[in-house]
């Protein structure tokens, strides 16, 4: 098969995929117990007025048109009106997901920045003390729920020795984008200052299980990776060990590593979720949050909507760059 | 639109106004993380403070700039379309009311100058204030006055407004012909249209609502308050700078910006930082980090809401009027206040808060007395009993600590068996609205805020047989509130203190606290905290 | 239906490994810590004393002179709208009755911890059994029948699987709401743990009940069942194909009959492995749950470190000591996994983190 014909197969399952998403969406409002028209409305008002406000919500048509409403509009980016605030959703999620984007990039800068160097060093060390230090580092890393981390850490840096703030995103990488556009380097710059100081602690919470991870993948692909002949063919043939070690033993390493890191996805981002009510970051996790308290179906099934949508053709993307750079991979 | 509203009873509306939709009275906050305190919804119309800022104090220092931060963001900017306290804290700045209230809840003139009922018919007339201009510098005209009204009452005006029940028995306005005055229909009598005029309904210009879109109206705000609206970035911030054609002096506050942060630690942390003047909802566990900083203190004022357990009178083993007094003597109210609320509440033995009309002072709330309970116990014919008690968390302050405190104190009884349940706040109160008794939970905590200060339409909503929410039933109180009903001043007040004191009695609810609202302001701020929640920058000078 | 090369290899792996020994001890405290509740717990989890609430661990105790506020009957006191404070000298002593400290309702913190675990260790083994239920029935008909039932039950993984899983927890406890069921505690209603705690001085009045988050315990599983089904697929489409099932079928077992007499006990090693990681999985998303009080859990270690939340600038230690709980256990159960994964080699990943 293909490349092109992996793709497209992939892209047709990548669509179905994103059909069963929004079906399962659209039902999500079914089993809910509870009337929306409560959400809009004091519950001794007028039945006049409540049928009215059923009929526009269009909660009196058949369940048929009410779906074929639901679905028709997402192409098109239209994801219905917020019960509360009757604003587009859409535009809500939209102004959300900057926030979301920044802190997942963020946690993955910071897991990749500290877990490679460290596996790498784990895995030429072994059973010295960097290689025990950097194990338990990853076992309690990946057994530390990140919340409580979190909570932790706001607890040390940010309420006892004030180093850090608690939480907020003052400006966001889209606003200092601006800046710069508008020629404002200065102001740009301390906004910068300002956005890491912020997404410190959010990103250290939120990166630590994928520090450990991929510092235990590192670890266990470098190791599988020394011991291969090529690597001790190459060491033979007289070549410097560094190069040996992070030109070859690294970049075998690195192709599951990353691939891995693609299957993550969806725990980075449910993760984001949660690390976004520790520290009040106002992402698409705390509007997922504050549409399930309030009871705002459409905020929720959009925020839901474009997370598995997002999280489908991002793992088109991955599966294909993939067989781009492994071409002997079966397309299957 | 009059006739439509004639088959809703004299009886029925005051319920209804009691309730002054009793979704939007019991709710918290809504959204807001995990820990957040709560957000109380009563709501207030606009208006002057008393006293005028004495604004010639004000040093030639720069400008005087505030920054107020809330728990959330306004919904929106129009007055008409919300129920929330954080959007009304926010657009009372701009927009105000005919009547007001002044810090202690007493009805005071704003926009209007006289109002009385009309004889003989069932309206009555608001007198106007000449020379007050809208920001867009336009004269306020009666026809406004008409139309806000309208626009509330009547969806078919411009749109269904979610405020409606607030001016409860009011059919629909007019302008008197050939004066500055306007009359108010009434459905019927409607005993407490002033009271409602006094905490609700904005007024708005009908021209500028009827050029614009609904969404337009949603951004941008014309009033005749003393604030006007410079910007607004929803979710981010509303920035509101002083109208210096006011009918009142200026407002010593030049710039007013709102913003919200959520969590509590947050705001406090803000407010310590000097990144926000005052802040909303300090926890009591905050209130030492606030009191021993160098730039800022706590302010806090009794506010219109109560906390309680309701007891269904129809199932065991809350039939028994014993029972319900033991639950009462059982627990440590004065501790619960104390060490779960930080002192920030005050114990309640009736259910009218002291600021309201109806109070009755010679009721003290129950004392801890273990024994007594046990042996009332004993007495109700249920010991052995096991009991749940349903409550939301998150909506009220330590509600969550306060029922697990109850539930730990009536479990202490050797002879009761009590555990709490974590409730869904939008389940809880779907049940506790349903049409009949049956449906709603035998036990549960819940807090009602009245805007009104009244506590017969307390009294009405949550203990008369037909009230939105009673989980109790006795005639002789329902004889008593109808007696208040047909009763003004003086008279209603000796009924309502019976009914209190009958109430306290027969202990319908385990009376837990009043809430109290507690702010934290930056000390060169002078500034008072208000019972009825508002936070008016009108009355803030520098110090 | 475990080999005795399984049981071999298992055993040499936990000899030569320190960490698999310490992953088991463990575990088998926890479990051990949950079953036993009624007996090891200083007090009950739910009782309190409002007077002693705050309470520091053993060797925090603190002495600091701060503005407080003046207190009259158990209110702060108000005057112009502002709250009066006084300057006092404040003591938070800590105790040998409460070594953990206790929590702002003055509960004792290490008797809700001993408890926590019961909910932890109820929701992780239902759960993820529930999920394996579902998962290997799904996995085993997909990879059994294969073709057009295959391609149906798999899509529909990959839909499940499109959805963060603490998101889409989150979504489904939100709108569903918390159902809940209590199971007497056989201890205590037998009389054995009273009779035990009266005979060794301990407090009396233990919880009657144990409390099953059921909404949880479903929601967690429909999360989590994908997993359990593509192994138990993948070991189906290997599997069929081999004689002896071929042979069951031609002597005319039922389908049924054959997935699970033949193909299931091959299956059972990389589930068992699986299971091992998700109870972990299943536990951080419990405790996530709880956090962000979806739960509906009253005692449970996600929940009282939200409860401890509200004091992190007053009392570390209530938001603390039930992370420790957590991270504890669940890296007992990771080393377990570990174990059993390099004993066994199945080969399969599956989502472990919150």
């Amino acid at each position: 098969m293909s490349l092109s014909r992996f793709l497209i197969k992939r892209s047709l399952q990548g669509l179905f995929v994103i059909w069963g998403v929004i079906t399962v969406v659209f039902g999500l409002r079914f089993i809910s117990p509870g009337d929306p028209a409560n959400v809009l409305l004091p519950p001794d008002v007028d039945p006049e007025v409540r049928a009215q406000v059923i009929a526009e919500l269009g909660l009196n048509e058949p369940l048929y048109v009410q779906y074929w409403q639901f679905v028709s509009g997402i192409p098109f980016g239209d994801l219905g009106l917020s019960l509360v605030t009757r604003t587009p959703v859409a535009a809500r999620v939209v102004a959300k997901l900057p926030a979301t984007l920044e802190l997942a990039i963020a946690a993955t800068v910071v897991a990749v920045v500290i877990a490679i160097p460290l596996g790498v060093l784990s895995a030429t060390r072994r059973h010295q003390p960097a290689d025990y230090g950097a194990t338990v580092f990853s076992l309690v890393g990946i057994s530390t729920p990140n919340f409580w981390l979190g909570v932790m850490l706001i607890l040390v840096l940010a309420v006892q020795l004030n180093l850090f703030p608690t939480s907020q995103r003052p400006i966001g990488l889209d606003g200092i984008a601006m800046l710069l556009v508008g020629g404002e380097a200065g102001a740009a710059i301390r906004g910068f200052v300002t956005w890491l100081w912020h997404i410190t602690l959010p990103a250290i919470t939120l990166g630590t299980y994928f520090t450990a991870l991929i510092t235990r993948l590192t670890r266990s692909g470098m190791l599988d990776q020394l011991g291969q002949t090529y690597v001790r063919a190459s060491r033979a043939k007289g070549l410097p060990e560094t190069l040996v070690r992070y030109k070859h033993a690294l970049r075998n390493t690195l192709i599951p590593v990353i691939t891995v890191i693609g299957l993550q996805l969806g725990t980075l981002i449910g993760g984001a979720v949660i690390t976004e009510a520790v520290f009040a970051w106002p992402g698409l996790g705390t509007l997922i949050i504050n549409s399930i308290n309030a009871r705002d179906w459409p905020v929720l099934q959009g925020s839901l909507i474009v997370v598995a949508v997002g999280f489908v053709l991002v793992n088109i993307l991955v599966d294909a760059l993939y067989a781009y750079v492994n071409p002997q991979v079966a397309y299957d | 639109m009059a006739d439509t509203n004639s088959h809703i009873s004299r009886r029925s509306y005051i319920k209804l106004a009691g309730g002054a939709a009793a979704s939007a009275a019991l709710a918290g906050c809504s959204g807001g993380g995990g820990e957040e305190t709560e957000t109380t919804e009563t709501t207030t119309t606009g208006g002057e403070e008393t006293e005028t800022t004495e604004t010639t104090t004000t040093e030639d220092s720069g400008s005087f700039d505030v920054t107020i931060t809330q728990g959330q963001m306004p919904s929106g900017l129009d007055p008409h379309d919300h129920r929330e306290t954080t959007t009304d804290i926010v657009v009372l700045h701009a927009y105000e009311g005919v009547l007001t209230r002044d810090a202690a809840g007493s009805i005071q003139t704003a926009l209007g100058t006289n109002y009385e009922r009309i004889d003989g018919e069932n309206a009555v007339r608001f007198d106007l204030r000449e020379d007050v201009t809208f920001h867009n510098g336009d004269e306020l005209t009666p026809e406004d006055v008409a139309y806000s009204i309208n626009r509330v009452v009547d969806e078919e005006v411009s749109f269904a407004s979610p405020q409606s029940d607030q001016l409860a028995g009011v059919a629909g306005a007019e302008v008197i012909e050939g004066e500055n005055a306007v009359k108010v229909n009434n459905s019927s009598l409607n005993p407490i249209v002033f009271s409602e005029f006094a905490t609700y309904l904005d007024v708005m210009q009908q021209s500028w609502v009827e050029e614009n879109d609904k969404a337009y109206i949603g951004q941008n705000m014309n009033g005749t308050g003393p604030f006007q609206l410079d910007s607004y970035t929803e979710d981010e911030e509303v920035v509101l700078t002083a109208y210096e054609d006011y009918w009142q002096e200026p407002a010593a506050v030049d710039t007013l910006t709102f913003r919200a942060a959520s969590e509590a630690s947050t705001r406090v942390n803000q407010l310590l930082q000097g990144e926000t003047d005052l802040i909303v909802n300090v926890p009591p566990q905050e209130v030492q980090r606030v009191t021993n900083s160098d730039n800022a203190r706590v302010a806090a004022a009794p506010s219109t809401r109560i906390i309680y357990n309701g007891m269904r009178y129809d199932v065991e083993p809350f039939d028994s009027v014993e029972f319900r007094q033991a639950m009462n003597y059982a627990i440590d109210l004065e501790s619960i206040v104390q060490n779960v609320l930080g002192g920030f509440g005050a114990q309640t033995g009736q259910p009218t808060l002291p600021e309201f009309v109806g109070h009755n002072p010679d009721l003290d709330p129950y004392p801890y007395d273990p024994d007594q309970a046990e042996q009332l116990v004993e007495e109700s014919g249920y010991a052995g009993a096991e009991i749940e008690l349903n409550t939301p968390v998150g909506r009220y302050l330590k509600d969550l600590e306060i029922a697990q405190a109850v539930a730990g104190y009536i479990d202490e009884l050797p002879n009761v068996t009590a555990t709490v349940r974590q409730r869904d706040f939008g389940s809880l109160v779907d049940e506790l609205l349903a049409g009949s008794i049956e449906a709603r939970p035998p036990w549960f905590l819940i807090g009602w805020g009245e805007a009104t200060f009244d506590g017969g339409l307390v009294m009405e909503a949550l203990l008369a047989s037909d009230g939105t929410l009673t989980t109790w039933q006795n005639e002789e109180f329902d004889a008593l509130l109808e007696q208040a009903g047909n009763q003004s001043g003086e008279e209603r007040e000796a009924t309502l203190q019976e009914a209190n004191a009958m109430a306290h009695e027969q202990c319908p609810w385990i009376f837990l606290n009043q809430q109290y609202s507690v702010y934290g302001v930056n000390d060169a701020i002078a500034w008072e905290a208000r019972s009825d929640e508002r936070i008016d920058a009108y009355a803030m000078s520098q110090q | 239906m475990i080999s005795e090369r399984t049981r071999r290899n298992l055993r040499r792996e936990l000899r030569r490994s320190l960490l698999a020994k310490l992953g088991i001890v463990v575990v088998i405290l926890m479990v051990a810590m949950a079953v036993f509740a009624p007996f090891i717990s200083p007090y009950s989890p739910s009782q309190q004393s409002l007077d002693n609430s705050r309470q520091p661990p053993l060797g925090f105790s603190t002495k600091e002179t701060k503005e407080v506020t003046k207190m009259e009957d158990g209110s702060v006191v108000i005057e112009d709208g502002q709250v009066v404070t006084e300057t006092q000298t404040v003591y938070t002593n800590a105790t040998a009755a409460h070594p953990l400290g206790t929590d702002g309702n003055g509960r004792d913190i290490l008797s809700r911890i001993i408890y926590g675990a019961r909910t932890s260790i109820l929701v992780g083994l239902f759960g993820t059994s529930l999920a394996a239920l579902i998962g290997v029935l799904v996995g085993l008909s997909a990879g059994f029948y294969r073709g057009r039932v295959d391609d149906l039950l798999m899509r529909s993984a990959d839909i499940m699987l499109a959805f963060p899983s603490l998101v889409l927890a989150i979504a489904l406890v939100g709108v569903w709401g918390q159902a809940q069921a209590p199971i007497p505690d056989p201890f205590v209603a037998t009389g054995l743990a009273p009779a035990f705690r009266s005979a060794v001085g301990l407090p009396t009045g233990m919880p009657e009940t144990v409390v099953l988050p059921g909404t949880v315990i479903v929601v967690v599983a429909l999360v989590n069942w994908v997993w359990f089904a593509r192994v138990a697929r993948g070991e189906a489409l290997s599997i069929r194909e081999e004689e002896y099932v071929k042979a069951a079928k031609a002597l005319g077992a039922s389908d049924g009959r054959t997935m699970l007499r033949h193909v299931l006990p091959n299956a059972i090693t990389p589930i068992l492995v699986l299971a091992t990681i998700q109870v972990a999985a299943i536990i951080l998303l419990e405790s996530a749950l709880s956090f962000l009080g979806f739960s509906g859990a009253d005692v449970s270690w996600g929940f009282d470190i939200a409860l401890g939340r509200q004091y992190q600038s007053t009392a570390w230690w209530i938001s603390t000591m039930p992370g420790l709980a957590i991270v504890v256990t669940v890296i007992g159960l990771n080393l377990v996994g570990d174990w059993l994964r390099d004993a066994l080699d199945p080969g399969i990943e599956g989502e472990g983190g919150v």
